[in-house]
């Protein structure tokens, strides 16, 4: 049973259409990225997971049940990270620990929360109000993780933090994840999406424009750059490569096929070239292709 | 009721710089009762009589008891005591979406119907212990300056019934406020529109008053209903009561179903 099911959701404010048709399913212990540039309408739609706002089409199932209709029992199995965290500034960090596990109806593991508190290397008795961007974040982390959700949805976690703290947020997250929990991680940074997201779903101007399997991505689709006074276009063009991006002296291009025939190619091509390489194609370079495709298709 | 506990203590200090400042206000006006009632009123009888109607002032030899002058006086804090109220009530919801902790609030889970209706008991709690200690500030400071000869029962009557009708007013404030407060997405008008809210429908009365052509007007005005010169001269009007009544449920029952069905700004 998938733990988040979207089937054509769209969100319209007036006449603007902010999310478009989009569906996708994350299973149970997924990883899960879901990234696009801004405004793409990655907010809306996890304000609509979430309730903040009502979708204008199409159903949401968060852990099984109908979202709103059953958001209560579902925000009990949640844990929410938001992007700007503003929370209470008036509370100290311990008091806003003790309020989300009351919401939630829960004790809380003291020797736990310790545990998170020197984990951020957070300061409990600090009022919220007087903390950094960084020391928020890290509060709001520990809030989404303290009553032990079947479902974290992040909203940009790692803004603001330290590379240690960085590094330290994910191994908790890892740690939640072989427990079964799943993770919903919407993210600018593609280097952590790429690093720790087995699955990622891709949106820009409110529409889905595809789920990826990021090992799948890895490993199949090589970039091979190519410098030359004549760059071999229609020679590469012929093996099934896509040129991705091209200056006067250097083309880009993407190719997903037989490497022996690529590396003939290359090799055929060798006294015309300055220089070639050819390597893995990262989600950065899937991301700019995949975006300055659309934006060429749409000028 | 976290969020009960949560707004109770979010708004303590506001809380209690209001009763400091009320107490001491009634403390100010009443201590200048002995004073006052000694001087001679013959100046203000050459006021229009529609001026002193308008001003609660029709029997100005009310003013030479403690209940007649702390009635006019004390009519000044039921306005800022309305204004309190509708501060409370207009901010109650859109202040966590304009500073932002709706976004931790609603990811707890707490429906909305529990949002509005633990903020609107906080609000309902902590307006009435501001209510009770306004009330018995005022009481004990006019049992200090009352006239020689005034009736101790009497003024208890009095200040019995003020209490209940201007909790009543307060209340009428509050869940007007609410209402406003589910529309609002900041809370940057929230201060204004209480002002607005309580000036208007008092110069509605004022209007009802001068002129009996308009006489209904008085009815949008719950000021009027808790007049402590009004209550000490002739008790509770309950048809006001019963008006304040009617709009304290609409109005909460139109803010539980504007907030239900409201996008939040997050």
């Amino acid at each position: 049973m998938p733990v988040i099911e979207l089937s054509h959701i769209s969100k319209r404010f007036g006449k603007f259409v902010a999310v478009n048709d989009v569906s996708f399913t994350v299973e149970k212990g997924e990883f899960f990225g879901f990234i696009g540039p801004n405004g793409a309408g990655k907010s809306t739609t996890m304000n609509m997971m979430l309730n903040f706002i009502k979708s204008s089409g199409g159903k949401i199932k968060l852990l099984g049940k109908n979202v709103p209709e059953h958001d209560l029992d579902v925000k009990k199995q949640i844990g929410y990270v938001p992007s700007d965290v503003r929370f209470y500034p008036q509370l100290r960090v311990r008091d806003l620990f003790c309020y989300t596990l009351d919401f939630h109806h829960m004790k809380g593991d003291s020797a736990e929360l310790k545990r998170y508190c020197d984990l951020f290397q957070i300061d409990p008795q600090k009022k919220f109000g007087d903390l950094s961007l960084g020391n928020k974040k890290k509060v709001a982390l520990v809030c989404a993780l303290i009553h032990h959700p079947e479902l974290i949805i992040m909203d940009e976690p790692t803004n603001g933090l330290d590379p240690l703290i960085h590094a330290r947020l994910f191994r908790v997250l890892k740690e939640k994840q072989e427990q079964g929990v799943t993770i919903f991680l919407s993210s600018h940074n593609l280097k952590e999406v790429e690093d720790y997201c087995s699955r990622i779903a891709f949106i820009r101007s409110g529409k889905l424009i595809g789920v990826e399997d990021l090992t799948q991505v890895n490993q199949n689709v090589k970039v091979i750059t190519v410098k030359a006074d004549q760059l071999p276009i229609a020679v590469m063009e012929k093996i099934g490569a896509t040129c991705v991006k091209k200056t006067d002296h250097e083309a880009r291009f993407a190719y997903e096929g037989n490497m022996a025939q690529l590396f003939s190619t290359l090799s055929n091509l060798s006294p015309q070239l300055d220089d070639v390489t050819v390597a893995n194609r990262d989600l950065e370079e899937q991301f700019m292709a995949m975006y300055e495709r659309q934006e060429g298709e749409r000028l | 009721m976290t969020l009960f506990r949560l707004e109770c203590k979010t708004h303590c200090k506001t809380l209690l710089i209001w009763m400091i400042v009320v107490g001491i206000l009634t403390l100010g006006l009443v201590s200048l009762f002995p004073a006052m009632k000694d001087m001679g009123l013959d100046q203000m009888k050459a006021m229009p009589k529609d001026m002193m109607k308008a001003f609660n002032l029709s029997d100005l030899g009310m003013l030479t008891t403690i209940k007649g002058y702390f009635g006019y006086e004390y009519q000044y804090v039921m306005l800022a005591t309305g204004i309190f109220a509708a501060m409370l009530g207009t901010n109650a919801l859109s202040r966590e979406e304009s500073e932002g902790t709706i976004s931790y609030l609603f990811s707890q889970p707490i429906s909305r119907i529990a949002i509005v209706g633990e903020k609107m008991l906080a609000n309902t709690v902590l307006y009435t212990l501001y209510w009770l200690v306004s009330m018995a500030i005022a009481y004990l400071v006019c049992l200090m300056f009352k006239e020689t000869g005034a009736s101790v029962s009497d003024l208890f009557d009095g200040f019995t019934q003020l209490t209940f009708a201007g909790w009543v007013m307060g209340l009428t404030f509050l869940s007007v406020g609410f209402l406003l407060s589910a529309f609002l997405s900041s809370n940057k008008s929230a201060t204004s529109l209480s002002l607005g809210l309580v000036f208007l429908t008092f110069i509605l009365g004022v209007v009802g008053k001068m002129n009996n052509d308009f006489k209904g007007l008085l009815y949008a005005s719950p000021v009027d209903a808790a007049l402590p010169s009004t209550i000490f001269k002739s008790g509770i009007e309950w048809n006001y009561i019963v008006i304040d009544l009617v709009v304290i449920v609409v109005a909460g029952l139109l803010t539980f179903w504007i907030y239900r069905r409201k996008d939040l700004n997050v």
